[in-house]
């Protein structure tokens, strides 16, 4: 009896457990025992991150799981859907794997043709597939985040090295000159800046001045019309006349000076021959004097004559001051 | 000091031996079914069905303690619905098995080890020799089946019943609805961490059952010696449910994820 009732227990126990196992996983799985299904092969180069049981969704409404994948002839890899009975594909449908989350979740999405995401390698991957693909529905993998994050790794690393170049072109030293150029270059702006207004004030002056030239000029034009007018009354009254035989006559005057001054010019250089060679020989005797030959140059040149000179003249002044104040002593008048 | 380590080592290594021999001789021994069948039923009923309560209590407050303690670590930029996630994936792969499986090697492990002991102690295992039963056909072998089969049941009530809490406690404590729960729970699922789990539970049990024998029937010196082959029971059993829980992360797990 304790055996059979050992029995019982022991058997409820494992009967239960093992239905409550394989009912909890079925419900994980979402399986559903005897609902209608229907089976979808699509045909892929590369299956990216699906696992068999991932979602497949149409227009972002869930319509079945991924049943099976695996590798089919010429390098294809062929998945299995399986899709509700009652869910209708799109016209054209093709088969789009991708993540649905940042989390590593991958899902397929059944859609039309027209709604692929504009990208010419998904474009080229599902007319690839579309080749004598047969029943099978053409598809492509998506770029994923982690192809996105990786090339925007390779933008960030090349920005990086960029920089790092940058850095190392732009040092310490470079941004000395770079001040020093800019500098330079606010120097030669407001030196130019200076120039332009000093030119912007000449060309003002000048302006000015070509505007008193012009005023200048219509004054004689006006003086000269008024001269060609008196001319024209001077011609009537025979002033002309008058005034050429006085031209005439300062002409010859003027020949007569003309005369006079190349007779004048003459005797300056008869004069300027003289006076090159009093030079020349002032010349010589200064170089004479120079050289210490001579007494004057012995004079100019030996300090112990003039030394002497010198206390010559001062015993000649000490003789003089003594004649003057004895002069019996050095002269004797005697008429007789 | 050294010569600690030596006896540790040592003892460690005559455990595993006489482990190891006790489960040679007892698959030997396995094809005498006209002796162990009949005690079967009954060692499965008191190690598994007798289990099943502290394998329930440790698994239900394992799952409420799980879903706090991913709400908690979540920040803003994780959602919500992936406590549903580590509560399934945790529960399952691990904790329902090793903790259970510790909880049992206490139980069940000391169990064993103190009535073979006694029995060895009072001589009972030489009567049996001498009416001509084999001991370990009579004595070990029910046991270590009643541990294969039954610890994986258990565990796999644990594991239920730790996803369950954890479903609750998200939607009581955590204000979690039940469909996010569910979501993050079905996300990753997959049927190998039931398998994973359960043939983890399977090679605990049958580790501390065959340490509970092994030491059991080798106690020696009456009340005290059952006491310390009780001891060294679960203390190797538990030892044995760690590492064969690394062993079967680096051999199976390390398999998928290369």
């Amino acid at each position: 009896m304790k055996r059979r009732s050992n029995d019982f227990v022991l058997g409820a126990v494992i009967l239960g457990a093992i239905v409550l196992i394989v009912g909890v996983s079925m419900f994980l799985r979402e399986s559903e025992i005897g609902s209608k299904r229907q089976r979808v092969v699509a045909r892929f180069s590369d299956v990216g991150q699906v696992q068999v049981g991932n979602a497949v969704v149409i227009r972002g409404v869930k319509a079945g799981r991924v049943e099976a994948i695996e590798l089919g002839d010429d390098g294809w890899v062929l998945v299995r859907l399986n899709l509700e009975k009652s869910v209708e594909l799109p016209r054209s449908p093709v088969v789009l794997l991708g993540a649905s989350s940042l989390f590593g979740e991958w899902q397929a999405m059944v859609t039309e043709r027209q709604s692929v995401p504009n990208n010419r390698e998904v474009a080229a991957a599902l007319t690839a597939s579309a080749t004598g693909a047969g029943t099978a529905l053409p598809g492509a993998v998506l770029p994923d985040v982690a192809q996105l994050t990786t090339v925007a790794g390779g933008i960030a690393g090349d920005v990086a090295s960029v920089a790092q170049r940058f850095q190392v072109a732009f040092n310490d030293s470079a941004a000395r000159e770079l001040r020093s150029s800019i500098r330079s270059v606010a120097q030669l702006s407001a030196e130019l800046a200076r120039t332009v207004r000093v030119q912007s004030k000449h060309l003002d002056t000048v302006s000015v001045d070509v505007r008193a030239g012009a005023a200048d000029l219509s004054q004689a034009a006006e003086a000269f019309l008024r001269t060609v007018s008196r001319i024209d009354s001077a011609t009537s009254a025979g002033e002309v006349r008058t005034i050429v035989s006085e031209s005439e006559r300062a002409a010859g005057q003027v020949r007569e000076a003309s005369v006079r001054l190349n007779q004048i010019t003459q005797s300056l250089e008869k004069t300027e021959s003289h006076l090159r060679g009093v030079m020349a020989r002032a010349d010589s005797v200064l170089l004479k004097v120079d050289q210490g030959q001579g007494t004057l140059g012995l004079l100019v040149n030996d300090p112990r004559l003039y030394q002497n000179t010198d206390s010559l003249l001062r015993e000649l002044r000490a003789l003089l001051a003594d004649v003057k104040k004895q002069p019996k002593r050095y002269f004797g008048v005697k008429i007789f | 000091m050294i010569e600690l380590i030596g006896r540790s080592f040592r003892e460690a290594l005559e455990g595993l031996g006489s482990a190891g021999r006790m489960c040679l001789e007892a698959g030997r021994s396995a094809r005498d079914v006209r002796t162990w069948a009949p005690l079967a039923t009954d060692q499965m009923r008191r190690l598994g069905v007798g289990s099943l309560p502290i394998g329930v209590l440790i698994a239900a407050f394992t799952g409420i303690v799980l879903a706090l303690l991913a709400s908690y670590s979540f920040t803003n930029s994780v959602p919500r619905y992936l406590v549903g996630t580590l509560v399934q994936k945790t529960v399952m792969m691990e904790l329902a098995p090793v903790l259970t499986g510790l909880a049992l090697a206490g139980r069940v492990g000391a169990n064993i080890a103190a009535e073979l002991g006694t029995m060895r102690v009072t001589e009972q295992v030489d009567a049996l020799e001498t009416l001509a039963y084999d001991p370990i056909a009579y004595l070990v072998v029910p046991r270590i089946l009643a541990g294969l089969l039954m610890f994986p049941i258990v565990v796999g009530v644990a594991m239920m019943v730790g996803l369950g809490a954890g479903w609750l406690a998200s939607m009581g404590l955590l204000d979690l609805s039940s469909a996010q729960f569910l979501k993050g729970a079905r996300l990753f699922f997959d049927d190998f961490d039931v398998r994973y789990g359960l043939v983890k539970a399977a090679s605990f049990g049958v580790a501390v059952t065959a340490v509970g024998c092994a030491c059991g029937l080798e106690a020696r010196g009456g009340a005290e010696g059952v006491g310390a082959a009780a001891t060294k029971a679960v203390v190797t059993s538990a030892v044995l449910i760690l590492v064969l829980d690394a062993f079967w992360a680096v051999v199976w797990l390390l398999g998928r994820a290369v």
